[in-house]
């Protein structure tokens, strides 16, 4: 893969002058991987996805919880073990072609494990079934490849990166030329030279750090205003080290500096093949609307750099810590030396709508989309549709940030890493993926907004509930259009805390397709020319009025559940959605059982009647003996908060406080109940369990 | 005699009506919704462009508040199949080659009606849906005999209430009717609906050709009573999860969606005044459902039942 091939990187000047080298030859590719792909036609539903870990030395006795930096020799353990290898699961290069255990994958930060099903799943049931056995195997070859006391755990972020102490394994200091960071180290970061780079031209673009400003939650004994203790105005190291003299850290609000801060999180994310690109596309803009609301679903992330923060989720901070856009893009200086003011961060919620469903209106695009025309006028020469080469020429606005000498001596057009170079680094909410070059996958849409769940029964339980939810949108052809801006408004508000209870989200009030007359009929045959009188007879209406007629805000339990007696809106809700997709498919009773489990959970996150990790967490740490409700998450805390999260997927729950609220009461209780059932029976039938 | 074609069209693209409401168990709402909405749309389409009260047919009935266009317009007597509504048999098909889909129907056969038509009935039933998906054969052929349940407070009662339901006689013979479109290579695989454990090993026992299906309704679906789990495992019959009532069309139901209420089509008189409305005793025979789903794509692409019922005029 591109990712670990070596090279030269440029630094930022040398860089930014060969943008347009990339640029150019990205477009190229493009198109041939277009030209070559846009026939493609019946591919299979394939799935899969993609679980990070932060990976922690933990001992029960000793207080202090650090970040292991042994990404590397824990990958290359895995690579060495034989018996593994030999059954298909190791690192990428190492591994057999077919085989089906696990693959592993460095990060971004030198802590954090990735790891993917060996093989694609598919969309037979029994597939289903076996996600959460496979993300329990993922875990324990990770763990088993680990020291005794280092543990993969699925937190979104670690709640001490960036404290004063010590919070890796080896310490290192901060302040490093790469990051220029006064809370974390360079070493904090995957060594490989692209990462560091990635980094370096970020902040080099950008002319300063990168600021990652997270508001502070505030308890009753917080001060306020309150000013971020951490934060060291007298350093003199770097010229970067100025930027917290010039108001780069706000009263109110915990400080981070540098890229770990954000691309040091895990996320849980999806991607599926499509049967078509016209299938792709219509995937694409389908769940696009969905992202801001299963954001807040699994909202994770409440603590940064050891202080609680008042919003419940990763994502604006990953936006800020890869925000490479210059004061000129940013609007606070005049256009001089730039094309345009960007609104959005490269990683952020999309901007484009682009299927050929007739059902887009141009009201829900982006009036202010910004395009390279240049670059859409050369998709478009090359045969693209006006559509998909505005979203292409959307994604390159941007600079490729990490550019190897090398690769610009000829132009490869069997292969598409200058594509893949601005590709990859646009971080959007949903991508829409290409066939990659020499093999059969097909065209390929990705879900990324969701949080990192901490237990695997929940990361399995959102992600096959986002793969029926596809397949409920394909077979009953829903339509959740609203304006591509909403969902931006959408993804704020899914930051507030416990977003999930107490906000509304923008939403479409009816998910159902028009139903086209009969072709052949008396009102089929043309369009009616002028103006019937409405009756009971009249035809459904087509989707002509006024767009902001057509969704409305509503919380996440009315869009999960449906619309209860009294709502103004008679939203079905994508869960009764799901089960009612399920209703007409042959699902075996054991499948049934555990997907209603999964729909269960999701179900009372919705409503409230569980908690998300977020709320989890917090309520955590405010309950714990030796927090002072002044928003301090000490290294105490966080040490009995990591045994509480390495214990609910280890020894079990059972004695963890309010595990029950963040699961439910029987933590699937129906894998235990067909398992019981599968036994002989059981001799005495009135014997009751704990 | 009148046969009565009643046919949904395609349910997945029908909105709404295919949409459990949460909390519901089973029902034949669906069935009925999209029936309704199926009248509804073709009473729309084959009206006169424009259609409106102008053009309706003036109905005398006094309880009549909603105009509607003649029965005649949007059904089709064939002599004696009366369509409700038309069928425009030029729009039936998959948009891929069959091999591409999992077929599955299940027939429903109603309460009441004689089990020697059965092989008729079925008969009809699997030309019907041959003919709507344009398909030579169907994957699974799920039948579901009356008086079957699957009902108590706990499943072990329910597995043994079910023991005593049905006819274990007419169920076992009717079998051997869709043995023979097994053998005929019309369907290929063979399943039934609610039968509990001492039912199904009764019929085991009997049958020439074991069903590879049982289709149960379980409150709790985790909660499959030990006794079918083990026979079905021993069989390697496969429990499948369903949401139907086994007495999918009740005549009274039917006669109000075909009757001349608010919410009816218009077909069916029940004063002596009724314009091209029909008269006489109604007897739903069968009710059958099909889904067409991609196979490895899982999407479902059609979805739809037709029922018949005998009127006798």
């Amino acid at each position: 893969m591109g990712l670990l091939a070596l090279g030269t990187p440029l630094d930022w000047p040398d860089a930014k002058h060969n943008a347009n080298h990339v640029r150019e030859w990205g477009v190229k590719q493009l198109l041939s991987v277009w030209n070559r792909a846009k026939g493609k036609e019946r591919d299979a539903l394939l799935w899969g996805d993609e679980i990070e870990y932060l990976v922690v030395n933990f001992k029960e006795q000793e207080p202090n919880v650090t970040l292991s930096l042994r990404q590397a020799d824990i990958l290359t353990a895995l690579a060495q073990d034989d018996k593994l290898c030999h059954d298909g699961g190791c690192v990428p290069e190492l591994q057999d072609v077919g085989g089906s255990l696990p693959i592993f994958h460095p990060e971004f930060g030198r802590f954090m494990l990735e790891a993917t099903p060996g093989q694609p799943w598919g969309i037979g049931f029994k597939d289903l079934l076996d996600v959460e056995k496979d993300m329990k195997l993922r875990r324990r070859i990770a763990k088993e490849h680990m020291n005794p006391e280092e543990y993969p755990i699925t937190l979104t972020t670690y709640p001490r990166l960036g404290s004063p102490g010590i919070f890796t394994s080896p310490y290192y200091p901060p302040s490093g030329e790469k990051l220029r960071s006064q809370f974390v180290p360079d070493e904090i970061a995957n060594p490989h030279i692209r990462f560091p780079t990635l980094a370096a031209n970020i902040r080099s673009r950008r002319g300063r750090k990168v600021q990652v400003n997270v508001p502070v939650y505030r308890d009753t004994n917080t001060s306020w205003p309150w000013k971020d203790p951490t934060v060291n105005y007298d350093l003199t190291k770097w010229p970067e080290d100025a930027d917290v003299r010039n108001g780069a850290a706000p009263d109110n609000f915990i400080h981070m500096d540098a890229m770990a801060f954000g691309m040091g999180s895990c996320c849980l994310q999806i991607t599926f093949q499509a049967k078509s690109i016209a299938e792709g596309r219509r995937m694409y803009d389908q769940l696009s609307p969905l992202g801001p609301i299963l954001l807040a679903l699994t909202a994770a992330t409440p603590i940064y750099k050891g202080f609680l923060a008042d919003t419940d989720v990763r994502w604006n901070q990953i936006s800020a810590a890869v925000d490479d856009r210059t004061p000129e893009e940013l609007g606070e200086e005049p256009l001089r030396n730039n094309r345009w003011r960007i609104p959005k961060s490269r990683y952020a919620a999309n901007s484009t709508y682009i299927s050929n469903d007739p059902r887009l209106r141009k009201e829900y695009m982006d009036p202010d989309l910004i395009v390279d025309a240049d670059v859409k006028q050369q998709l478009m020469d090359g045969g693209m549709d006006s559509l998909l080469a505005t979203h292409f020429a959307h994604l390159f606005i941007r600079d490729p940030i990490v550019i190897f000498a090398e690769d610009l001596k000829e132009l490869d057009l069997s292969k598409s890493d200058h594509f893949e170079n601005l590709q990859s680094t646009n971080w959007q909410h949903i991508r829409f993926k290409p066939p990659p070059t020499g093999s059969d996958i097909g065209w390929r849409v990705e879900f990324r907004p969701m949080e990192i769940q901490i237990t695997d029964f929940e990361n399995a339980a959102f992600s096959v509930f986002i793969v029926l939810i596809t397949r409920a949108i394909l077979s009953f052809d829903l339509n959740f259009y609203i304006p591509v801006t909403k969902t931006d408004e959408n993804m704020e508000t899914a930051h507030r805390r416990d977003a999930v209870l107490n906000d509304k989200f923008y939403f479409r009030k009816n998910p159902f397709p028009t139903r086209a007359p009969r072709p052949y009929s008396a009102n089929g045959r043309s369009t009616p020319t002028g103006t019937s009188t409405p009756s009971v007879l009249s035809r459904p209406p087509t989707p002509t009025g006024p767009v902001e007629d057509e969704y409305a805000l509503m919380g996440i339990d009315e869009i999960m559940n449906g619309s209860k007696d009294g709502s103004n809106n008679e939203f079905p809700g994508l869960i009764p959605i799901v089960e009612s997709y399920l209703d007409s498919m042959n699902v075996d009773v054991e499948t049934r059982c555990e997907l209603t489990a999964y729909l269960n959970l999701i179900r009372k996150r919705s409503d409230g009647t569980l908690w998300t990790a977020a709320r989890w967490i917090r309520s955590y740490v405010r309950g714990h003996e030796e927090y002072k409700h002044d928003s301090v998450v000490s290294e105490k805390i966080n040490h009995d908060l990591i045994g509480a999260v390495i214990d609910m997927e280890g020894k079990g729950e059972w004695n963890i406080r309010d595990a029950g609220k963040l699961l439910g009461k029987g933590f699937s209780p129906c894998k235990e109940g067909i398992m019981a059932l599968a036994r002989p029976p059981i001799v005495d039938q009135t014997s009751s369990g704990p | 005699m009148t046969r009565l074609i009643l046919s949904t069209s395609n349910i997945m693209t029908g909105g709404p009506s295919i949409i459990r409401k949460p909390g519901a168990d089973r029902s034949n709402l669906e069935l009925t919704n999209s029936l309704r909405s199926n009248f509804l749309a073709a009473q729309q389409d084959y009206s006169p462009a424009g259609g409106s009260k102008a053009n309706s047919p003036t109905n005398y009935d006094e309880e009549e508040s909603v105009s509607r266009p003649s029965p005649s317009v949007w059904t089709t007597r064939e002599n004696s199949n009366f369509y409700i509504p038309t069928i425009d048999w030029s729009l039936s098909g998959l948009s891929e080659e069959p091999s591409q889909y999992d077929i599955t129907v299940k027939l429903f056969y109603l309460p009441g009606v004689d089990v020697a038509d059965r092989a008729q009935h079925t008969k009809d039933a699997i030309a019907l849906v041959l003919k709507e998906l344009r398909v030579p054969s169907i994957d699974l052929l799920i039948v579901s005999f009356p008086g079957m349940s699957f009902e108590g407070d706990c499943e072990w009662d329910a597995d043994k209430k079910n023991a005593s339901q049905g006819d274990d006689k007419q169920e076992i013979k009717s079998w051997s009717i869709v043995e023979d479109l097994y053998d005929q290579g019309l369907v290929k695989k063979l399943g039934l609906a609610e039968f509990g454990s001492e039912k199904l090993s009764r019929f085991l026992d009997k049958v020439r050709i074991p069903p590879k299906v049982d289709q149960v309704n379980i409150k709790d679906c985790c909660n499959v009573p030990p006794p079918l789990l083990q026979l079905a495992k021993r069989q390697q019959i496969e429990l499948l999860v369903h949401n139907d009532c086994t007495n999918i069309l009740p005549s009274g139901t039917l006669r109000e969606l075909l009757g001349q209420g608010v919410r009816g089509a218009g077909v069916l008189s029940e004063s002596k005044r009724g314009i091209d409305g029909m008269k006489g005793e109604l007897t739903p025979e069968w009710v059958v459902k099909y889904t067409a789903v991609v196979r490895d794509r899982g999407v479902i692409e059609n979805k739809g039942y037709f029922a018949v019922a005998d009127l006798k005029e």
